[in-house]
């Protein structure tokens, strides 16, 4: 049992208040004092969330709920926030994940100031968004991501930056559009005129049918664009092309995982999507072979990475698409797994990138021979990619496509050929470029211990979960 | 609890102890052999049931949507007899890499890929649920692509690699898809849930995709060609991973689901299959010149045999055959070692010579031949007799197996006697080393020698060790005399033409083949041929449609532009001039008072 006294700590709201405090540090205190306590504000945001969870494992419940005073009382918007077994695996993911950008992501040492400060807003609008209790919160922390991320694709990155991130926040923007359009017409259409989001999975049905389709559209259109998934997916690879490897770790491992999480609320709040759900699907897997085909045809590493981050999420659409336990458990953990297995796979590529200023695998050889933690860092990003069991994605691909035969019968497993052929792809990358040593590229930079540590906690991560996976798991069985 | 899979423990602490030796890298050798005996201790304990629990023991990983993933375990005797293999092989071979690896730096990666290696191949063995064993395969798939592409210095070593795990992914979609199916269907993972419940339509499926997932793994047709590649790998790879142990996984997981197989229908495949594979094993090891891809292709027959006793529902006359080739398989694969490292890494068994010089390698090597071409009374001649004498009920199958007979004993001896013929070029003589092959390696190879004599006295008792499990089984693997002696006349006839040919000179019968003949024979190179051609055809796809996301990009960007031209087009309007302004001011005003009253009216 948990005692009182723990349960007074506010452990939802530090988690986001935390990022900001570092934020406030990074600003004032000299450089070095600065990182360190941001490092540290960014760490106990992790915490908390962790201590949120051990109250609810120890409570025998699946979530946490803080509430607080009301935000805008003429619009009955409260401050409320609420952490379920979805949105616990998620902050956490999201956290560690920033944490470990803020601590290892800047090879090149520049810009930390801004960087720094760019990534701890960021991890508080993380926070924030998966602990969002209401619509209004969610669209809050939405965007103030989208806008963090911006900036960190705008201001740090390599030559052609600025187009990518024009190109990112137009897309963006249309998502936000579509979302703040969806949140106003569910506003307007409760009874109660709530943006709460338990009390509209309760009461949606009371929305008239051809409303709650409009609604639908315009939610899917908008969690699309995030996730992304063909036809709305090429914001995504020239946005990695360009980012700082910071902003891909970010992008690719935390930002996808907003439009994934908002699908997944979107089946809940809104039962008639699911007779959308075979069309979604087929979507999903149309989405899924399309990258994995365009991906052989790519030969910069950090975009070859960028466009398995849409065949994965393709994939995690198509278990939220599937709509049973097994799916929805799967597309959680699948998300947690791959914001870990990317930003890996991103912070390998990024240090490579720095170290021989080369990411071309038609150019770049030896990997292995000149930086050999960095070459199988990579080798077990792709591992984890592949989903090779004991790492948290295979947990993810069992459940996912255990729950795709159930909804979708044989044809819920046809995207692991597409896996597959991503796998094929990023082998031949590893034995093209890293695990070779014919015409060695000479190294130009190393890298340092921070890298190093960075490694070695997401390796972790990836393998932590894949052991203990039940951790998560459990609070889906409560 | 988990007991038994306390056997896997000392191996994976001794994997993680050795990779962090940086400081004295040579001593991680001592630890992998450590830790291997360790284990292997602890196998023998589970033989003779001293370890407390029952055969099988589950436990329960998690739980989701009321499937349960378990973690189960059996020391079952078909589980044993696999165990015991790999625990008795591993030390062995460890003692041989003693001698083998010279280079000090690379040896704790070595010793830990193969540490993490024995230990997955021992979990697979004791595995007894598709979750389990589906970690162990994949396990093995990974540790044998890092061994394969271990010298990643040389030119084809990371090709290699990456053709092995190309295969050995397609197998394990497959077989994932497989197993999902099965979870999906029985609600459980276990084996003894699975194999109690009767197959329905949708498990017929799920075998089907298991099937040709062991396919991959154990090398058979299409799926072959990665092993002969595989050979890139340092010897004791290919004489632990590549022949004795881990491609023998897919035989071993077919030969505990054969009841399932049999009532889904399945065995006529899996006897055509085997067949083919070992034709094309059988053949192409008598048209190949590397001296470790001969034994790959045989290892390929040897696969592709066990596959047509299952396919026969013999299944005793598998697990002998499977028990028995991997001794005379790891022991030819030591003697393939001991001879490239006398003769300076030379591969081509064209260019090795005096073979008889270190007589303790040539000795066990030979007795490691003469078992494999199934001449009596050694250990080979009752796993193929078996086998043979399980088919002699189907003639066109018995016919064949009588002809990869003869073969096998061709290609053995002729690896045997090439290798033999001295050279009068002083400078080959001089580079080589027979003397310097250290006890090290040898050792291991008279071990397996004693093994693989002592293995035909087993005969009878592995079989009634492993009876009591295969109620589908005819209960025991009679051997026929008829069979007997028509093998035996096969095998040294085969072994009569070898020597004619290959030691006493009489070339002129191969000199000028027949090109089309050995094209036929020589297969690889159209195997290799076909899969380049679905690589090629998969790369069309993709090229096809990134042309077309470029194409979709440049049209949203084309659709930007001309809303920014629209704009443009806008803006001259407003140029200005007030008079212009005045115009369209009277204009939108007249436009407005007609909407308001002519329209708006009527």
């Amino acid at each position: 049992m948990a005692n009182d006294n723990m349960i007074q700590i506010p452990f939802i709201a530090l988690s986001i208040v935390l990022p900001l405090l570092g934020l406030t540090c990074l600003a004032y205190f000299q450089d070095y004092l600065g990182r360190r306590l941001a490092l540290v504000f960014s760490g106990l945001s992790v915490i908390c969330i962790i201590g949120a969870l051990y109250i609810s494992i120890a409570s025998g419940t699946n979530f946490v709920a803080e509430q607080y005073s009301y935000y805008i009382p003429a619009l009955s918007v409260l401050l409320n926030l609420r952490l379920d077994p979805i949105s616990f695996a998620l902050s956490l993911m999201a956290g560690i994940v920033a944490f470990v950008a803020l601590l290892s992501g800047n090879t090149e040492q520049e810009h930390e100031k801004l960087a720094g400060s760019l990534i701890l807003l960021f991890q508080a609008s993380a926070m924030g968004l998966f602990a969002a209790g209401n619509l209004f919160l969610f669209f809050i922390f939405w965007d103030v991501g989208v806008v963090a991320m911006f900036f960190m694709l705008y201001m740090l990155g390599s030559a052609n930056r600025r187009r990518a991130a024009m190109k990112f926040l137009l897309y963006e923007l249309l998502a936000s559009l579509f979302l703040l359009l969806a949140i106003m017409m569910i506003y307007f259409y409760t009874p109660l005129h709530s943006f709460d989001i338990q009390y509209i999975i309760q009461n949606s049905q009371l929305i008239p049918t051809g409303t709650q389709l409009l609604i639908f559209f315009f939610l899917f259109a908008a969690f699309l664009i995030n996730m992304p998934v063909f036809p709305v997916h090429l914001w995504l690879p020239d946005a990695h092309t360009e980012a700082s490897t910071q902003g891909s770790m970010l992008l690719s491992g935390a930002l996808t995982k907003f439009g994934g999480y908002g699908m997944i609320l979107t089946f809940f709040m809104l039962p008639m999507s699911s007779q959308f759900s075979v069309f979604i699907a087929i979507l999903a897997t149309f989405s899924a072979f399309y990258a994995a085909f365009v991906l052989m045809t790519v030969r910069d590493i950090k975009r070859i990475v960028a466009y398995t981050t849409i065949v994965e999420m393709s994939i995690i659409l198509l278990a939220i698409a599937s709509q049973n336990g097994l799916g929805i458990a799967g597309a959680t953990f699948g998300m947690l797994a791959h914001g870990f297995t990317i930003s890996l796979l991103f912070l390998a590529a990024g240090s490579t990138g720095h170290m021989f200023g080369e990411r071309d695998i038609r150019v770049l050889r030896g990997v292995v021979k000149n930086a050999f933690e960095t070459a199988y860092t990579f080798l077990t990003g792709v591992f984890a990619t592949t989903g090779v069991p004991l790492t948290a994605a295979f947990i993810g691909d069992v459940l996912i496509f255990m729950g795709a035969l159930q909804a979708f019968s044989l044809f819920g497993i046809i995207p692991l050929i597409a896996l597959l052929l991503t796998g094929t792809y990023l082998y031949y990358v590893i034995n093209k470029s890293f695990l070779s040593t014919k015409e060695v590229t000479q190294n130009i930079n190393y890298i340092g211990a921070s890298q190093r540590a960075g490694y070695l906690l997401l390796i972790a991560c990836i393998f932590f979960f894949g052991i203990a996976p039940f951790i998560i798991l459990n609070l889906f069985n409560v | 609890m988990m007991i038994d899979i306390a056997v896997v423990i000392p191996l994976v602490v001794a994997a993680f102890a050795g990779l962090f030796m940086r400081d004295n890298e040579h001593k991680a050798k001592y630890v992998a052999l450590g830790g291997s005996v360790a284990s292997l201790a602890i196998a023998l304990a589970m033989l003779f049931n001293v370890l407390p629990g029952p055969p099988v023991q589950t436990f329960q990983w998690f739980t989701i949507a009321n499937i349960a993933f378990n973690i189960t375990t059996s020391t079952l005797p078909l589980n044993m007899l696999l165990l015991m293999i790999v625990a008795v092989m591993t030390p062995l071979v460890f003692i041989y890499s003693i001698g083998f690896m010279e280079i000090p730096s690379e040896q704790p990666r070595f010793y830990f890929e193969m540490c993490i290696f024995a230990a997955a191949m021992m979990l697979f063995a004791i595995s007894y649920s598709f979750i389990t064993m589906f970690i162990a395969w994949e396990m093995l798939g990974i540790t044998s692509y890092l061994l394969i592409g271990f010298w990643y210095r040389k030119d084809n070593a990371p090709t290699a690699a990456r053709k092995a795990i190309t295969t050995i992914l397609i197998g394990d979609i497959l077989m994932l898809m497989g197993i999902l199916l099965i979870g999906v269907v029985y609600h459980s993972f276990d084996f003894q849930v699975v194999l109690a419940t009767p197959v329905q339509t949708a498990s017929v499926v799920a075998l089907l995709l298991i099937l040709l997932g062991a396919f991959t793994k154990s090398a058979q047709f299409p799926f072959h060609e990665w092993l002969s590649d595989a050979m890139e790998g340092p010897t004791p790879v290919s004489a632990f991973l590549h022949s004795s142990t881990m491609v023998k996984a897919g035989v071993f997981l077919i030969a505990l689901l054969l009841p399932l197989y049999e009532s889904a229908g399945l065995l006529p495949l899996i006897l055509a299959i085997g067949l083919i594979s070992a034709i094309i094993g059988a053949s192409n090891a008598i048209t190949e010149r590397h001296i470790k891809k001969i034994l790959a292709y045989s290892t390929i027959e040897d696969l592709g045999l066990m596959f047509v006793a299952l396919g026969l529902n013999a299944l005793p006359a598998a697990m002998l055959l499977f028990f028995v080739q991997t001794f005379y398989k790891a022991l030819l694969f030591f003697g393939a070692g001991s001879l490239m490292k006398a003769n300076a890494e030379e591969e081509d068994i064209y260019k090795l010579c005096c073979s008889t010089k270190n007589k303790l390698v040539f000795y066990t090597t030979a007795i490691a031949a003469v078992s494999i071409a199934g001449i009596f009374p050694l250990s080979g001649f009752f796993g193929k007799g078996a086998v043979e004498s399980a088919a002699m009920g189907n003639i066109a199958v018995y016919a064949m197996l009588l002809v990869v007979e003869f073969a096998t004993s061709i290609y053995i001896f002729r690896w045997l006697f090439i290798p033999m013929r001295k050279s009068y070029d002083d400078s080959i003589i001089t580079k080589l080393s027979y003397g310097a092959i250290p006890k090290s390696m040898t050792a291991p190879a008279v071990v397996l020698a004693g093994a693989v004599i002592s293995a035909s006295l087993l005969y009878q008792s592995v079989i009634s060790y492993i009876t009591p499990l295969g109620a589908a089984a005819q209960g025991s693997a009679p051997i026929s005399l008829a069979d007997a002696i028509i093998a035996n006349v096969l095998a040294l006839a085969g072994l009569c033409t070898a020597y004619y040919i290959y030691r006493l000179g009489h070339r002129r019968f191969i000199a000028n083949p027949n090109k089309n003949l050995f094209a036929a024979m020589y297969n690889s190179t159209i195997v290799n041929a076909a899969y380049l051609r679905i690589v090629r055809s998969v790369g069309a796809v993709a090229a096809a449609l990134s042309a077309l996301d470029f194409a979709f990009d440049a049209s949203i960007y084309a659709l930007g532009t001309a809303f920014t031209k629209a704009g443009y087009l806008a803006r001259r309007m407003v140029n200005g001039q007030v008079n212009s302004y005045a115009l369209a001011f009277v204009v939108g005003f007249a436009a407005l008072l007609f909407v308001v009253f002519v329209i708006g009216i009527a």
